[in-house]
This record gives C-alpha cells, structure tokens and sequence, in this order.
C-alpha cells in the first residue's frame, strides 16, 4: 500500500483488486493496491513483465472494473459508473499516451488532436484552433498538416501529448512512452511531461520499464505480482540537478524547508549561498 | 467523425479504386439493364406514340398490339364514326412476321394502311416516301442497311415479295421492327377482307379523348376504346410482364455482386484500423462514433460507385446508337431512385459485419499491445 502525503488528491484508488476466471483457474493480476496521486505529480509504475502494470493501468484509465476496491478521479468513484458514463469520463478526465504513438494514420497531425476534442463536444472549427494551439506550444507549429507517417518517432509522441491534452484532462496516463524513442528524443519527452505536471498542475502516472524516467518522477512504485512492494520517493538535487531516492540523500534544511543532496559537495555549496539555487527546485 | 470515414476511405488508394471499382461494375449492371428496358418499352411503344390517334379502338377484350390480334368488321369503322365528338377514323391491320431481307429474317410488326392514311403512318422518313402503294413497303433504314437492302430492291413477307420504296426512321427496336405495306396487300396476303385489326380514332377540337373513349365504350358493342396513352400503358404492361423476372435476376446478380465486393472491402478496411478504432474507443469514442464512421465510408464508397456507374450508363446510352445498334439505353429517374435506394441497402448491409466488430472491441486492448 503506497500513499502521497499530499492533501490535493486527484485519483485515490484504494484497495483494489482484479481477478479472471474463477476456481481453480482464477488468476489475481492485481492484488489490493492503495495508491493516492496529486495534483501536479508523476508517479512511475515500475515491475517485471506479468506484474499486472497494465491491468492496473487498464483499471486507472476506466478501461477496466476492478473486482473489488475503489477507483476516484476527482471526487467521482468512477469504479461504480455504468459503462455508458465511462467514455465521456475518459474523453474529458484522462489524456492517454501510448507506447507506439496510436495515431490515426489517415489524419494529419492537427486532425489527430483535433478530432479528440471533437468527440468531447468542441464544435469543428474551435477544435482544430485549440489542437494547433497546443501543438504550436510543443513545437510542432510546422508539422500540423503531416500525416503520421512523415512524422519522425519523438514528434509522433508529442502529437500524442498534444492529443492527450487538447480536452485539459485531470489525469495523464503513460503506457512506456519513452519505448519507441532513441535516448535523446526519450529524454526530451520526459521533460515535457514534467514540464506538463509542474506547469499545468496535472497529475501524470507513467507505466515503463525505462530506468531514465525515475528522472523525472516524485515517486517510483515497484509493481510485482500484482502488488506494490517498494515505494522510492524522488528528489532533485537543487546545485546539480540530478534526480535522486530522497531516501539514500543527504539532507540540508533552508529557512524550515528541507532539500536533498545527492553529495556532501553539493550540500555545502547549497548552504554557502541557498537562493542561488532556489529556483533550480521544481 | 464523417472526414475521418472521408480519410480513411481515401488513404488506400488501391482499395479505393477496387472497392468504388466493383460497386461502379455492378451497379452498372442493374442501371444499364434498366436503361436497355426503359428503351424498349419506349420502343415497342413508339409507333402507338407517334400514331397521331388520339384512340385506340380494338376486338373486344384486347387491350394492346404485342402477342395480340384483333379483328374488327369495317362496319365497326361506321359506327365509331357517327359516335359524338370522333373527327377522323383511320383503319389499320396488323400481324406479326418476319420480313425477308436477302439471306436476314427480322422480326417484324407489318401494318397494313389504306392509300389515303393520315393516322399510324411512317413518323419519319428518311429516303423515299412515307405512303406504300400496291406490291410496295416501306422499312426501318438499319433493319435495310443491316440487311444490305437499299430503295427498289426486294423485301419478302409471308412469301410475297415487295418493292422497298421508303426507309423509316426509329421504328425498329431490340427485337423486332415495323413494316408498312397497302392494305390491299395486307388483305390479298391473308385473304381476308372487309375488317381491319384497330381502329385508329382523332378526336376534335376541344374534346376529351376519355370522354369520347367512354363514349365508344358504350354506344358501339364488341369493342374496347382506349386513350392512346392508355392504349400505351397496356402495351408497356405486357413488355414489362414479360421481362421482370428477368429484369429481378439480374438485379439481384447485381445487388449480390455490389454487397459482396463493399462487404468485403469494408470488412478489409475496418479490420486493418481494429487498433485504430480501440484506440478511439480507449480515448473516449462511442460505440456510435465509430459506428457512423464505417457507416459513412460505406455510403461515401457506394455513392461513388453509384456515380460512376451511373456516368458510365449516361455515356453508353449515347455511344450505342453511335455503332448502329437498335438497342436504346434510356435511364429513367425511377431506376435512378431504385439503384440509388438499392446503393444505400447496399452500403447499410456491407457495414453490419464490421459494425458488430467494432462492438466487440475491448478498449484496453490498447495497452495490450494487440
């Protein structure tokens, strides 16, 4: 069982659980998992293959009913909603990203973003406004009228990011975003979903077996057999910038607030001047 | 959603041209089957049309000139005459045979007109003159130069031979053509005489042809008086009768033909976008977005298919005649309608299967990798 400390929840899934079939074939691919993500913070689900990441996942993204336990987005169970309230739930609360992109390979980059708002209830013309908009801002204002297939691997992902934020959802959900992209576009788009989190205050869990990712997370939970079993919570060193397991840190406390270090060095370079390095803290 | 069903039909280019391809073939089958009938019944109906009568008066209990006979005593002609409000009566005979051109047999409507004929006579002509005297004929031109028959020659019927002395113009179809000879002739060469096969009826100025029809009707016994469109009508019944099972079979080898080619391609194209459309599902998409979708790009291809099949009736309509064909391609907005109505069945069957794939797609299987 994992939970934030935070006060500004957004999704609080607790205790739940999924089994299929049943006797003697029954298999628990999740197994009673509390989980609480804020506003604003990216928690990174890692495990081994058949932990149960992506029926987990499935479960947060209301892909899926949970056999027991509890799923909230914002003060809605949604665990308990009907299957017909769950496309709009997820049309307008979640921006999906996936592995390898899922662009309709038919539509041009601006039509791709575009036609999610659509479906949400924008009408044409306001729709394509608000995707352009969007993909302008993550850099892809001369990419608009591309079909995917022109596109290179780390902008089809941001067109992907760009899709999953045209409806401002309240939750991101990452299925291995970085998998598909070599190590610098990897590292680019990793930014840009912190840059999202941080920025937009939304919150973001991100399913991969990419190591490079704990980078950027607050949280890493360890998913194995369908449980969580290790909960590495994250820092950023604020002098070198490099992302650290707050609890293997050296610690340094500023005017009542404590900061993490990844070296003695670095502490006492913080220390000598802390406003300095203030900023450098996200 | 319906621009996505507009890009998704328009990206495979190949599929496209096979999927509008194949509807355009067979629904171009039906269309030009239709138009192949239309122009026969407006054929067969042709010499009733341009007769210049404005009634028909027949045998008691016959109501049209194909697979027909009617004789009349000349007495009848009398009678029609003194009925109230006729102007002009005008006797023809008739029968069917075949007109020997050369080494050619036609098919042939033979009418049988009196020298001073102004009604049922040749419409247009195109050589030679539209009255035949006695031992002469007057033919359809492409029944002559399909023969090789040319003015003065020799044409036989029922094995009495006539001198070509005109050549009409559209009085032959499909089947058969019209042949005018004398009376005289016409009742030497069945040795019968004193009764003709219709009565060909002018009204005067001002009044009704149903009025005066019913008129016949009542005040001359054993006859049937019919308006020349109604005459008409009755003769387009019988050609029709004849035809419809036809005309039914190959609309159905049409329509089967249209249904399995959209069906497939349809089948083909949604199953190629399964990820793409559980992905839209995943998102948020409902089942009726997507269902619209593979709707609309089933219309949009068969409506394609439809104008293209329909161009290319339009086109052979105009060219047939060109080769000097008798056979007339006329589309009527009737069987516009039906194949444009057959076109949606068409488009709303072949999406089922692929709408019931749609239903079944499980959402997360987005994650899955699948």
């Amino acid at each position: 069982m994992t939970n934030s400390s935070s006060q500004s929840e957004t999704l609080q899934i607790t205790h739940i659980s999924k089994r299929y079939g049943s006797g003697t074939t029954e298999v628990t691919a999740v197994r009673d998992v509390s989980l609480a993500v804020n506003a604003g913070e990216i928690v990174l689900i890692m495990g081994p293959s058949g932990s149960g990441k992506t029926t987990l996942l499935s479960m947060l993204g209301a892909l899926l009913k949970p056999t027991d336990g509890t799923i909230q987005l914002n003060e809605t169970t949604i665990s308990d909603l009907t299957e017909n309230r769950l496309p709009a739930i997820r049309l307008k609360q979640f921006g999906f990203i996936f592995q390898d992109f899922n662009l309709l390979s038919a539509l041009t980059a601006l039509e791709n973003v575009a036609i999610v708002a659509e479906l949400a209830g924008s009408k044409s013309g306001a729709a394509r406004r608000k995707a352009a908009s969007i993909l302008i801002e993550l850099g892809l204002g001369e990419r608009l009228n591309f079909l995917p297939e022109k596109l290179s691997g780390g902008e089809k992902q941001r067109v992907a990011i760009a899709r999953a934020l045209v409806n401002e959802p309240t939750l991101i959900l990452a299925d291995e975003p970085t998998a598909n992209l070599d190590s610098k576009i990897g590292h680019e788009i990793m930014r840009l979903l912190r840059r999202i989190a941080k920025e937009q205050g939304r919150s973001v869990v991100i399913v991969s077996h990419d190591q490079r990712i704990k980078d950027i997370a607050d949280r890493v939970l360890w998913l194995e057999d369908g449980e969580f079993k290790e909960t590495v919570i994250m820092a950023v060193d604020p002098v070198c910038g490099m992302s650290i397991e707050r609890d293997k840190t050296i610690r340094g406390e500023w005017e009542g607030q404590v900061f993490y270090f990844c070296a003695q060095g670095c502490r006492d370079e913080f220390l000598n001047d802390p406003r300095k390095f203030i900023g450098a803290v996200s | 959603m319906i621009w996505l069903a507009y890009r998704n039909l328009f990206q495979n280019k190949a599929r496209l041209v096979i999927s509008i391809g194949g509807v355009a073939l067979a629904l171009l089958l039906v269309l030009s089957l239709d138009a192949i009938f239309t122009g026969v019944e407006r054929q067969v109906t042709a010499y009733i049309e341009a007769s210049g009568a404005d009634i028909w008066v027949s045998q008691a209990d016959v109501f049209n000139m194909h697979m027909a006979a009617s004789s009349l005593p000349d007495s009848v002609a009398r009678k029609v005459k003194h009925v109230p409000g006729v102007a002009s009566v005008s006797p023809i005979l008739y029968l069917t045979n075949n007109l020997v051109a050369g080494d050619e047999r036609n098919l042939a409507y033979i009418i049988g007109l009196p020298e001073d004929a102004e009604l049922g006579v040749p419409w247009k002509i195109s050589a030679g003159h539209n009255l035949p005297a006695k031992g002469e004929v007057i033919m359809d031109r492409h029944v002559a130069e399909k023969s090789g028959i040319s003015l003065g020659e020799e044409v036989e019927i029922l094995g009495k031979k006539y001198k070509v002395a005109g050549f009409s113009e559209g009085t032959a179809s499909l089947v058969n053509s019209i042949a005018f000879i004398s009376m005289e002739d016409f009742e030497d060469m069945r040795g019968s005489y004193n009764t003709f096969s219709y009565l060909l009826v002018k009204v005067r100025d001002g009044e009704s042809p149903e009025v005066v029809a019913a008129r016949i009707q009542a005040q001359v016994e054993e006859v049937t008086a019919q308006t020349k469109n109604r005459f008409a009508m009755q003769e387009h019944k019988v050609v029709k009768d004849m035809s419809t099972d036809v005309i039914t079979i190959m609309n159905l080898i049409g329509f089967l033909i249209g249904l399995a080619v959209m069906a497939l391609t349809v089948y083909t194209s949604t199953l190629s976008r399964r990820r793409e459309y559980g992905m839209l599902k995943a998102l948020g998409a409902r089942n009726t977005d997507l269902y619209l979708t593979v709707l609309a790009q089933a219309i949009l291809s068969v409506m394609l298919g439809f104008l293209f099949g329909l161009v290319i009736t339009l086109i052979l309509s105009q060219a047939v005649p060109l080769f000097g064909s008798n056979l007339r391609l006329e589309l009527s907005q009737i069987s516009m309608l039906k194949v444009g109505s057959l076109s949606l069945v068409i488009a709303a069957i072949s999406a089922m299967i692929p709408i019931r794939q749609i239903a079944g797609l499980d959402p997360a299987m987005v994650f899955r990798g699948r």
